[in-house]
C-alpha cells in the first residue's frame, strides 16, 4: 500500500462521513472526538449505522468491513461503541496483512 | 362458545387493537376477558370488561415507573431498557398471574400480544392453543439480523425465562415467544410490511381499529376547507419527549398555505402560529378524515389508520419499533422519512410540503389502504382465532 495511515486522518474522514449521513450537524457540544460515543452522544440511528458501513466501504475499501464487525458485538458494546474504536478498526484493517484473516 | 383470553403488556398501542376483536368474538357469541396489570391497562378497556389481574399492583407501578423513566433513553439503550428493565421482568412476574387467570377464566385459547411473553411462557408450560397478537410489525421483520451475537442474547433471555417458569429445556430452546406455532395474527398487511421472517402461519388482517369509538370534543369549526390541513402527532407516548420536535414543526408551519393540528400538551407548543391548532386529545380517525397528510412518529396504530385514510406520511421515528415502522412505510413509497433528534425547519417544511402534493406518494398510501380494506380488520382477526379452537367448540 506504501502509505500507512494514522488515526488523525481516519478521525477526520469520520467526522466528515458522520456529518454526510446525520445532515450538516451533528449536534454535539464540542469537535468530534475520539471518546465521542455512537448512541448517547451523537444518537445515531440504525438506518444512519448502515449508511456509516457503507461509506466506511466505499472509503476504505473492503479491509474495512464494518458490517462483520459490528455483527460480533454485544448490545453493551454497541451501546458504549465510540468514535476511537471505530478510528482503532479503520486502522487496523488497514494495517492487516491481505487474505491474513 | 368458547373463552379467549388476551395477554396483554401495559401499552396503549398494544391493547386498542385487542378491543374490536374481543367485541367481534363476543357477538359471535364467545366469552372474552384481558389479563395483564392491574389499573394502567384495565382504564384502557371499555367499560364492563371482564379483566383479571396477573400481578399485584406493586409491579404494575414498577413498570409504570420505568415507563416514566424512558424519554431520556433511545437507539440501542433504549432497546436494552425496554427487554432488561420492562419486557423481561414483566413476562416473570406475570406468569403466575396468567395461569391462575387461565384457571379463574376457564380459557380455551390465549391470544398474547408480542410484547407480553407471559402468556406464551403459560400456553406452552400448559400445552394449550395459543395465537400470537402482533399488534406492531417491528417484531416480524428480524430488526437483529444485521446483530447476531444480540439476538442469540436474546433468544436465551426468552429460554431462561421458560426454564425458570417450568417449561422442559428442550422445549423451551425450540420457537420463539413471540410467534405462536399456531398462529400468528398481524395487524398490517403485506403490502405494507413486506417479506416478513417469521416461520409461523401468519393471518394478516389490517388494522382493527378503523371502527373504535372516540371521545369528539374537537373544534370543528376552526378548520379551514380552504387549505390543505396536516396533523402532527408523537403518539400517546412520547409527546412531552417530544418540546424539540413541536418547536420546529410550529416554525415549519408557520406563514405557510397549510393549516395543522398538533397532539400535543398545550405548554409544549407556546405562542403557536395562527395556522397550527394545538390539541392535548384528538379524534384522530374523524380527524383524518379532513386531513391531507399526517406527520407522525411513527407508532404503529397511528401509521395504519393513517394510511387506511389514503394519506401520505412524515416520519419521525423514535425508537423501538419506530424506525422499523417509519422504513416499511418509505419502502411502501406512501411516506418520507425525517430525524426526530436532528430535522431542521427547511428540511421538515419540504417534507410535509411533499407529502402534501406528491402524487406518488398519495398513491403508495392509496395502495396500502386498498391492501387494508381487503384484509377484513377486526372480523377476519375473529376468523383467524376461531380456527384455533377444537370442532367441539
Amino acid at each position: 500500500m506504501g502509505e500507512e495511515i494514522t488515526a488523525e486522518a481516519v478521525l477526520a474522514e469520520l467526522d466528515a462521513i458522520l456529518t454526510e449521513v446525520v445532515g450538516d450537524d451533528l449536534l454535539l457540544d464540542g469537535p468530534l472526538a475520539m471518546d465521542t460515543s455512537f448512541d448517547e452522544d451523537l444518537q445515531l440511528e440504525s438506518i444512519e449505522f448502515v449508511a456509516l458501513a457503507e461509506k466506511l466501504l466505499i472509503t476504505y475499501g473492503e479491509r474495512v468491513d464494518f458490517v462483520a464487525w459490528m455483527a460480533t458485538m454485544e448490545l453493551d458494546d454497541i451501546i458504549a461503541l465510540t468514535v476511537g474504536q471505530v478510528v482503532d478498526f479503520v486502522v487496523e484493517s488497514l494495517a492487516a496483512v491481505p487474505g491474513g484473516g | 362458545m368458547a373463552r379467549f383470553l388476551f395477554v396483554v403488556p401495559p401499552f396503549t398501542g398494544h391493547v386498542n387493537p385487542t378491543v374490536p376483536v374481543a367485541a367481534e368474538l363476543d357477538r359471535r357469541g364467545h366469552e372474552v376477558a384481558w389479563t395483564g396489570l392491574p389499573g394502567s391497562t384495565e382504564a384502557l378497556l371499555p367499560a364492563g370488561s371482564r379483566f383479571l389481574p396477573a400481578t399485584s399492583p406493586e409491579v404494575a407501578a414498577y413498570v409504570d415507573a420505568a415507563g416514566d423513566r424512558r424519554p431520556d433513553v433511545r437507539g440501542a439503550a433504549a432497546f436494552k431498557f425496554l427487554q432488561e428493565e420492562v419486557l423481561l421482568p414483566l413476562a416473570r412476574e406475570m406468569v403466575d398471574g396468567v395461569d391462575a387467570a387461565v384457571d379463574e377464566f376457564g380459557a380455551d385459547v390465549l391470544v398474547v400480544d408480542q410484547q407480553a411473553l407471559a402468556g406464551a411462557v403459560v400456553a406452552r408450560r400448559r400445552q394449550m392453543p395459543w395465537a400470537t397478537s402482533a399488534t406492531t410489525s417491528g417484531e416480524l421483520v428480524d430488526p437483529l439480523s444485521a446483530l447476531p451475537v444480540v439476538a442469540e442474547a436474546m433468544h436465551q433471555a426468552r429460554v431462561d425465562l421458560q426454564i425458570a417458569a417450568g417449561v422442559d429445556p428442550v422445549v423451551a430452546a425450540e420457537g420463539d415467544l413471540r410467534a405462536s406455532p399456531h398462529l400468528v395474527v398481524a395487524y398490517t398487511t403485506e403490502a405494507l410490511v413486506g417479506e416478513v421472517a417469521v416461520d409461523a402461519p401468519i393471518a394478516f388482517v389490517g388494522p382493527s381499529t378503523l371502527g373504535r369509538p372516540e371521545a369528539d370534543d374537537f373544534p370543528w369549526e376552526l378548520l379551514d376547507d380552504q387549505r390543505p390541513k396536516v396533523l402532527v402527532s408523537l403518539g400517546t407516548l412520547n409527546a412531552d419527549a417530544g418540546e424539540r420536535f413541536f418547536s420546529v414543526a410550529a416554525e415549519a408551519c408557520a406563514g405557510e398555505r397549510w393549516q395543522a393540528v398538533f397532539v400535543a400538551p398545550a405548554e409544549l407548543v407556546p405562542d403557536p402560529p395562527p395556522n397550527v391548532l394545538v390539541r392535548a386529545r384528538v379524534p384522530q380517525l374523524a380527524l383524518l378524515e379532513r386531513m391531507d397528510a399526517v406527520v407522525s412518529h411513527g407508532g404503529h396504530n397511528t401509521v395504519c389508520e393513517t394510511l387506511a385514510a389514503g394519506l401520505p406520511l412524515v416520519l419521525a421515528p423514535i425508537r423501538d419499533d419506530q424506525p422499523v415502522v417509519a422504513d416499511q412505510v418509505v419502502r411502501a413509497a406512501a411516506g418520507v422519512r425525517v430525524k426526530f433528534n436532528r430535522v431542521k425547519v427547511p428540511d421538515l417544511r419540504a417534507a410535509i410540503e411533499e407529502a402534501l402534493t406528491s402524487t406518488e406518494l398519495r398513491a403508495g398510501a392509496e395502495a396500502v389502504a386498498g391492501s387494508f380494506a381487503a384484509a377484513g380488520g377486526a372480523a377476519a382477526a375473529a376468523d383467524a382465532f376461531e380456527s384455533l379452537l377444537p370442532p367441539s367448540l
